[in-house]
């Protein structure tokens, strides 16, 4: 079974410091803090992208993480939204159950907030990662959406990091995590 | 009063409509056209045809504070100080004076504590907040937060209600997925694929529906 274990880990981007000792095992984690609490600086180091200044990050059985960041700009590579869903190697009928049947033609940045982070979190759903850390995910989806997201991450296999300071149509059963005083601790 | 007519922008249309003065939420499903009437609104876009006035004037002779969906994009400048003082310095004001609209705005928001830092090092909750201040220090007749709330947790936003409600903004327009927003707001509309569909508090029962239509 995949996890990621944060061993006595210590991360700090510039005056900004960070401590965890926690485990992630198989299933939802939604971890909340207010702003600037570090929700994104836990998620670069949980998918393995920020060195930690001392302790260390574990990953068990865990062969694809995925990373989805709270731009969803910074994930678009494709011409159009096809191409888009094409270069992940996801099945093109995607594009109708995100809702953006209509879509296809359209440069990824012609659309608005709200479809692009459809397109990208149908995207990044589709490759089963099995390790999946998600950054707002819920943030601009809109209400349909955000209920689907939800029962979506609940039903992945592997583990499933959510990031968040939505407090309304979570996955059910999540584990509950905060970072508070510069520790994350469970809820 | 904000008065739109035989509006066409992007593919939003609106025959007419008149929004009142005070907190307007701006309702919809993605790639409902919310964005594009904030914009129109603001003077951001210009219609295809159609017009937009506020009390009688076009957008681009209105004062307007601007916050965008995508936090990282409502900021233009490097450090926050001067992200700020960016109203203040293109209006010419003297140095004085953009020094005090900009402490003042970073009080108010709470974002005080960010004026020394980068824009690059802020998360996207704190660019939200700075876009804020930014916008309101410009003592802007039209305040358009697109979506503002989905960056904040709710102890930041619950702080930033009454700001916005009392920043002197004649007209503020706000598009938001969250039903307790739209609740609070004076007025609300619903777009549905770039028309009006509804209007005041017909507009708070989608939530439920919408809700219920996804489980």
């Amino acid at each position: 079974m995949s996890s990621v274990r944060l061993d006595r880990v210590a991360l700090e981007r510039g005056s900004f410091r960070l401590e965890a000792d926690c485990s992630f095992g198989p299933g939802v984690h939604v971890v909340t803090g207010r702003i600037g609490s570090g929700k994104s600086t836990l998620a670069l180091a949980i998918a393995g992208e920020l060195e930690p200044v001392s302790g260390a990050v574990r990953m068990e059985r865990v062969s694809r993480p995925l990373l989805v960041l709270q731009s969803p700009d910074h994930h678009l590579t494709g011409a159009t939204v096809g191409a888009e869903i094409a270069s992940w190697g996801a099945d093109p009928a995607l594009l109708d159950r995100i809702g953006l049947a209509s879509r296809s033609g359209r440069d990824p940045f012609r659309l608005s907030r709200g479809e692009q982070k459809r397109l990208v979190l149908g995207c990044a759903l589709a490759t089963d990662a099995d390790l999946l850390v998600l950054d707002e995910p819920f943030a601009s989806l809109d209400v349909p959406a955000r209920v689907g997201l939800a029962r979506a991450l609940a039903g992945r296999g592997g583990v499933t990091i959510v990031m968040t300071h939505a407090d309304r149509y979570l996955p059910a059963g999540a584990a509950r995590w905060r970072i508070a005083g510069g520790r994350v601790v469970g809820a | 009063m904000i008065e739109i007519r035989d509006l066409a922008a992007r593919n939003l249309r609106v025959p007419s409509i008149t929004l009142p003065p005070g907190l307007t939420a701006v309702i919809g499903l993605n790639g409902a056209g919310k964005t594009t009437l904030l914009e129109v609104c603001c003077g951001l876009l210009l219609p295809d045809a159609g017009t937009v006035l506020v009390d009688g004037l076009a957008p681009r002779e209105t004062d307007a504070g601007w916050v965008s969906a995508s936090s990282d994009r409502s900021l233009l400048f490097s450090r926050v100080a001067d992200e700020l003082a960016s109203s203040g310095r293109f209006a010419r004001l003297p140095p004085q004076a953009v020094d005090r609209c900009v402490l003042h705005a970073a009080r108010l928001t709470g974002a005080a504590g960010l004026l020394d830092r980068s824009t690059r090092t802020l998360s996207g909750g704190e660019q939200s907040v700075v876009a804020l201040a930014a916008g309101l220090a410009g003592a802007p007749t039209v305040l358009a937060l697109d979506e503002f709330d989905g960056h904040l947790d709710r102890e930041t936003l619950a702080g930033l209600i009454p700001v916005v409600r009392n920043s002197g903004a004649r007209y503020v327009l706000w598009s938001t997925h969250d039903p307790a927003i739209a609740a609070g707001a004076d007025h609300a509309i619903v777009l549905e694929g770039g028309v009006v569909a509804a209007e005041g508090g017909a507009a708070l029962s989608l939530f439920d529906a919408w809700e219920g239509g996804a489980a």
